[in-house]
């Protein structure tokens, strides 16, 4: 046999002999408290897909402050779906590190949120201090536990929740809100990066009397403290949060792994996938999750993000930018 | 020392015993009528006194008894919570230190040389190098002149490194050899993937096996005859990746066009390019570690070279005209055709060349083999002497290496031997040993000596044979000492190479003392 045709057979053969089933990975970079929902997702996730597709696939997860995740990521952390606290850290992404289209929202239902939360309260057993509502955190003598809105999506819910209380009650007082706020932040001992971190600070360094918190967080600690050494209050009126997800376009495109990425998204809003949220205390989209759940979650009255300030851009801007209301809040504490 | 309580317990003590006292006189004293009435006016007015004197000394310690009591609980509390939240600020400002140190670029030294990179990783800077100094004797050679001696045969610092994390450069000149310093390797490469990558600039042709084992890995000192027909680097850009996880490595692109084991110059301007490629298969990588280091493939060129080509012909190490050298440097063939009515011909590369080289190599443990197989296919012409002639010219060689490391650690083509215990005699360490063998032969066309090089004087045969001990005292520093002995089929006379190299066979002992980092 001619030399080249055998080498060519040969080549040939070994082309065949190396196609196997794709290992896949993804990686998840996601706002600080979801460590344990997206342990339970992933598990889920890579089971059904490796059914569906043959392939494996293994998504590591990245835990932070949102808003210090999205510097991260446009920074380079290469992300294949990032699910955040807050859209207007996506929007960063979109804008700054131009790494996804400008209406990634649309691309998934219900804004690219899956699930929802809120914001309450966590206190110790018996409230010592009792905390009924938002006035309560004001008062002298009260230490209250919430992270650091410039590094945390969590802390920027819990702001613009304080927030909106007091137009509500202040007379819509622009200034008086201001002065609000600035009676909770005097006392307000440890600003942690993440709402995980506040959670540590409160549940197990023992430090505050009111931890502001997502709901998801307060009912994990009830749990899992298991000795009703914690109780949650639900404020007079709170803010609905909606944390978003998506899959980020230039990342995925490069490592060819959109499909993947996009399935796993989609997988959220599957009854698995809510049911997986609603136990993890997420309230979900679904109706019949929602409904199978329901002794999970208070009953709550809320605001949106929209309602109160006119949507992220406009919020972020007014409280969050330099020379926002925190920094004001800030200065004014001192 | 009494307190305030005791000293005013004592002061009441004392104003009752004196009323008491005086009470006591009263009753045992009678007195008269005026007498009478004097004296309990005095016992009043005493009374009076008595009574005053003990509402001051009450006064007196209601004013200097110690304030009330804060419950200490309370105060515990507080203190407690202020240590807690100071504790947990500190916590907070280590995890901000160390994520900071994960910001912070890294510099390191070592076995892989010194780098530096920023945090992320985006930008590196590697710098190493490869330092080979020979000693080089022959045996039996009938006294060839300028054969012996020591040789610094390579002296390459190497700067490594990354730009924007997708774009890697590498530049390496070489100061060592016998000719003027010059530039081995200056290209960029961008990383779309791992699977898609274009590199572009002077590098490594995709074609030999051995050639493209990095030169501080070799089982020997010096590649086989394998490598005299493969091209070495070149100037050009080529698509190259590793695809199903670097389960199959490929490379395909265009380049300048050299002859065989010629090095491209910075400049070699030839109209007509050449096309290299490879495929190299791993399949069982990720698999079974018996197989994981198993590898096989094809490399191969093509090119339309034009008349008079400077670079298309062999190099010309170890003589002064094109042609094939053995393991030791001298030249056994060159394209030196026998004066023709008394005028010497020059042969030139005039047309198509195409080379072919199957390959493979598998290491295990401490064993290793490799063996690669080449067809290096030319028409060449013979010019200024009239007729003019061309011929298409077939040379063939192949060889197979094996490694045994005596000392038992591991043994990779990319990497070497990392001794178990380096080199140090202090605490018993004599680093690690590994036993070579080698053949490998050169086949040229019987057609080459019909007008193109003198038989009498150009072998039409190399056989090649060698043994040797690389001595890795650690990852960086290795001695390899190698004895080969090659046997030639054909010419033997004349007073320079080729001819009074092929005369006798070639015995060649090598020692190389080589760091590379």
């Amino acid at each position: 046999m001619d030399p080249i045709r055998f080498v060519a057979a040969v080549l040939l053969g070994a082309t065949a002999l190396s196609s196997p089933a794709k290992d896949i990975t993804l990686l998840n970079v996601s706002y600080d408290p979801t460590r344990e929902l997206y342990q339970d997702v992933n598990a889920a996730f890579a089971k059904k897909w490796e059914a569906k597709t043959g392939d494996k696939v293994v998504v590591q997860q990245s835990h932070g402050g949102s808003g210090k995740q999205a510097r991260s990521v446009i920074d380079g952390l290469e992300a294949d779906v990032v699910t955040l606290a807050l859209a207007y850290d996506i929007d960063a992404i979109a804008e700054k590190g131009k790494l996804l289209p400008a209406d990634w929202q649309k691309r998934l239902p219900n804004n690219s949120a899956p699930y929802t939360s809120t914001i309450v309260f966590l206190v110790r057993k018996g409230n010592p201090k009792g905390i009924r509502d938002w006035d309560d955190l004001a008062k002298s003598g009260v230490a209250v536990i919430t992270p650091n809105p410039r590094t945390s999506g969590g802390a920027r819910w819990n702001y613009l929740a304080a927030w909106g209380y007091a137009l509500k009650t202040l007379g819509n007082d622009e200034a008086k809100a201001r002065d609000f706020l600035t009676r909770i932040f005097k006392n307000v001992p440890v600003l942690d990066t993440g709402a995980r971190g506040a959670t540590t600070t409160f549940v197990q360094r023992g430090i505050g009397d009111v931890l502001i918190a997502w709901e998801n967080e307060a009912l994990l600690s009830l749990k899992e403290s298991g000795k009703g050494e914690f109780e949650i209050v639900v404020p007079s009126i709170t803010i609905l949060a909606e944390p978003p997800v998506t899959w980020v376009d230039k990342v995925t495109n490069r490592r060819g792994t959109k499909a993947v990425a996009q399935g796993y998204l989609e997988f959220l809003y599957t009854p698995e996938g809510q049911e997986i949220a609603a136990r993890h205390y997420y309230r979900p989209r679904s109706e019949a999750a929602l409904q199978k759940f329901a002794a999970n979650f208070p009953k709550v009255t809320t605001f949106t993000i929209d309602e109160m300030f006119g949507g992220w851009q406009k919020a972020q801007k007014a409280h969050f930018g330099d020379g926002g209301s925190f920094d004001q809040v800030q200065a004014a504490k001192h | 020392m009494k307190t305030i309580r005791q000293s005013g317990r004592d002061s009441r003590l004392v104003a009752v015993l004196l009323a008491s006292a005086l009470l006591v006189l009263e009753a045992a004293v009678p007195m008269t009528r005026g007498q009478d009435t004097s004296a309990a006016d005095t016992i009043k007015e005493l009374q009076k006194r008595i009574e005053e004197l003990e509402r001051k000394v009450e006064a007196m310690q209601r004013s200097n008894a110690p304030p009330a009591a804060v419950p200490a609980d309370s105060r515990v509390e507080s203190l407690d919570q202020k240590v807690r939240v100071l504790e947990r600020k500190n916590e907070i400002e280590e995890e901000a230190a160390a994520t900071k140190a994960k910001e912070t670029p890294k510099i390191t030294i070592g076995e892989n040389g010194f780098a530096m990179a920023s945090a992320n990783g985006n930008f590196a800077l590697q710098f190493k190098g490869v330092l080979q100094i020979d000693s080089r004797t022959f045996f039996g050679d009938d006294g060839v002149a300028g054969n012996d001696g020591f040789l610094l045969r390579r002296a390459r610092p190497i700067l490594q490194g990354t730009v924007f994390k997708d774009f890697d450069f590498q530049f390496t000149p070489d100061f060592g050899g016998t000719g003027s310093p010059q530039i081995y390797d200056a290209f960029l490469n961008y990383r779309y993937r791992p699977e898609l990558q274009l590199e572009i600039g002077k590098f490594k042709t995709p074609v030999g096996l051995e050639q493209l084992l990095a030169d501080r890995d070799l089982l020997f000192n010096e590649r086989s005859l394998v490598t005299d027909l493969v091209p070495n680097r070149d100037l050009g850009v080529q698509l190259h990746g590793g695809l199903f996880g670097g389960t199959v490595q490929y490379a395909a692109g265009i380049f300048n066009g050299v002859g065989d084991a010629r090095n491209s110059n910075n400049a070699d301007f030839e109209d007509h390019k050449a096309f290299a490629g490879r495929l190299f298969f791993q399949p069982f990588k990720k698999g079974n570690p018996a197989l994981q280091n198993l590898g096989f493939g094809a490399g191969g060129s093509y090119e339309e070279l034009s008349a008079g080509s400077a670079s298309g012909l062999p190099s010309t190490t170890g003589g002064t005209l094109p042609g094939y050298a053995t393991v030791g440097q001298q030249q056994f063939f060159a394209y030196n055709p026998a004066a023709v009515q008394g005028r010497t011909p020059i042969v030139i590369a005039d047309g198509q060349h195409w080379r072919v080289s199957p390959q493979a190599l598998y290491a295990y443990g401490p064993w290793s083999l490799l063996g690669e197989y080449v067809i290096s296919d030319q028409r060449v012409t013979r010019t200024v002497v009239a007729p003019f002639i061309s011929r298409e010219l077939q040379h063939t060689a192949w060889d197979v290496s094996a490694g045994w490391v005596l000392t038992g650690e591991d043994f990779n083509f990319v990497g070497g031997v990392n001794p178990r215990h380096p080199f140090n005699p202090a605490s018993g360490g004599w680093g690690a040993l590994q036993l070579v063998a080698r053949y490998s032969e050169l086949n040229i066309d019987d057609q080459a000596f019909s007008g193109f090089s003198d038989p009498t004087r150009s072998a039409s045969r190399a056989q090649e044979f060698s043994i040797g001990l690389n001595w890795w005292l650690n990852r960086n520093v290795r001695v390899g000492t190698s004895f080969s002995h090659t046997i030639f089929d054909g010419g033997g006379t004349g007073t320079g190479a080729p001819g009074v190299v092929t005369d006798n066979p070639e015995n060649v002992l090598f020692t190389r003392v080589q760091l590379a980092f």
